[in-house]
């Protein structure tokens, strides 16, 4: 059933043209989660029963494995799917759609400017550090030195984006950004009949299979 | 009647503070019954009940406090959100987090929390997630945690832990606690125990120590949780102090409740006009 989520994410991932960054992102967090689980589940479950290698303290077990190996899997298929969408979906045009379905319009704004900023943010360091360098910044070593460095470097950009927050804040003001109502999107929504079919099924077929097991989870849970 | 264009936004509404209450209940409530309905001992194959059950609830939550604080923020709040984000990613990197047990993705929210409350604090803290789920969607489940941190960092500091600086890590070691055991569920429910990087290799030793799976992960979580937050606390109060006045109080929510404390000078000269 993963397998076959995985490759629904793949599938639509080379559809869309981002099966290279959807894999580069996926294996950026699915490797690390696979190696660290292997490390945990593999080597030491004192549950295990079926011992197939002893190292040391170490022991590797049949059900170890089985457990770390569903675990991956089923991370493995939420992380594809999941950046099979984010990769793919165009942030401006999300923002617009979110927002005349009646989510609050703070959310994209957050959700722009937080991408904007975060591109913009690694160049400000640079500049920062270089600057520092010019006026004498030597990275010693230990402790003490990088706190320094850390310090010299992370108060300048925080004071300057702050700053630029509260600028930012009088500009948003001025242009009614807390005021409710209506919001206008420029954007024209791509849509059609059978999308929109297609997601309300998905949405209540979702719905129904987290109530077919919930309930009966909590029922039996209270029973 | 102030001209409509200048009007205050409606900053909370019967509705929207129900709603708010009713998500820190879902978060509740998943959290009892995650703990109360954790088996013992680790079964073979991951349990979808278990894990539909932290993902649903969280969830729901997650998206009631959305829904009743975002709309009640103020505007200078809000434009401090985005960069909160930002720091919460950028900062950690400063310290070398893969020898510490320490994430130091919270500093921003922290900040936020200081600077703005708890409520700005909670929906910063599920705005980070959600926008840094767009890269590494394993985060996500933990939003609800996220939240209760930005919000009892404002907590604190409306106590004025960041006023007298020897409650500040107690405020943080609190934190820190209730963190720990909000990740431990969902970190059991949806990730059967998996934690990578130093908290892993924590949960590892305390596993091959032969402790059960949900000890070792609750033993690895408040480890590294407390040391992160205390960390965290200390960095985000290191740089609320270093913003300058005219940045800081800005904020209405640390001039009502003298989050920080006075600056000497400014105390010695309070009783001179102001020049």
């Amino acid at each position: 059933m993963w397998l076959a989520a995985l490759a629904a994410a793949g599938a639509a991932a080379v559809r869309a043209g981002t099966a290279s960054r959807v894999a580069a992102a996926g294996a950026a967090v699915v490797v690390p989660f696979a190696l660290w689980a292997l490390a945990i589940h593999g080597l030491f479950f004192p549950e295990g029963r079926t011992v197939l290698a002893e190292l040391g303290p170490a022991r590797v077990t049949a059900e170890g494995l089985a457990y770390a190996a569903a675990f991956v899997l089923r991370t493995a298929a939420l992380a594809a799917v999941m950046l099979a969408f984010s990769l793919w979906a165009d942030v401006g045009l999300l923002r617009a759609a979110l927002v005349r379905r009646g989510v609050p319009a703070q959310l994209g704004y957050v959700l722009a400017a937080t991408l904007g900023l975060a591109a913009a943010v690694s160049d400000r360091l640079r500049r920062i550090r270089e600057a520092q360098e010019a006026r004498g910044l030597v990275v010693r070593r230990g402790p003490g030195g990088r706190l320094l460095a850390a310090r010299l470097q992370a108060v300048p950009l925080v004071l300057a984006l702050v700053d630029e927050a509260g600028e930012r804040a009088v500009a948003l003001e001025a242009r009614g950004q807390s005021l409710p109502g209506q919001r206008t999107a420029y954007r024209a929504e791509p849509d059609s009949p059978a999308q929109r079919a297609l997601r309300w099924a998905l949405a209540a077929a979702s719905a129904a299979i987290v109530a077919s097991v919930v309930v009966p989870a909590i029922a039996g849970a209270a029973a | 009647m102030s001209h409509p264009l200048t009007a205050e936004a409606p900053r909370r509404s019967p509705l929207r503070t129900v709603l708010t209450v009713l998500g820190a209940l879902a978060a509740a409530a998943t959290f009892v019954f995650l703990i109360l309905t954790q088996p013992g001992e680790p079964v073979d194959a991951p349990s979808a009940s278990a894990t539909l059950i932290a993902l649903t609830g969280y969830g729901i939550a997650t998206v009631l406090l959305f829904v009743g604080i975002l709309p009640t923020l103020p505007t200078a709040t809000l434009a401090l959100i985005p960069v909160a984000l930002v720091l919460n990613i950028v900062l950690g990197q400063f310290v070398g987090t893969a020898l510490v047990p320490i994430y130091l993705d919270s500093i921003g929210t922290v900040l936020v929390a200081f600077l703005a409350g708890p409520a700005a604090g909670a929906a910063t803290g599920l705005l980070s997630t959600i926008v840094w789920s767009f890269f590494n969607p394993t985060l996500i489940p933990f939003a609800a945690g996220a939240a209760v941190i930005g919000c009892l960092a404002g907590l604190a500091a409306r106590w004025g832990a960041v006023r007298r600086l020897w409650w500040l890590p107690l405020a943080a070691l609190a934190t820190g606690f209730a963190a720990a055991f909000i990740g431990t569920t969902v970190a059991l429910a949806v990730y059967g125990g998996t934690a990578t990087g130093a908290t892993g290799a924590v949960i590892a030793v305390f596993r091959a120590a032969g402790d059960g799976l949900a000890e070792s992960v609750l033993k690895g979580a408040i480890l590294s949780d407390l040391v992160d937050k205390l960390v965290t606390f200390a960095a985000a109060a290191a740089l609320a102090y270093a913003l300058p006045r005219r940045a800081t109080q800005r904020f209405e929510f640390v001039r009502r409740h003298r989050v920080l404390a006075a600056p000497r000078k400014a105390r010695d000269s309070e009783a001179a006009p102001a020049a």
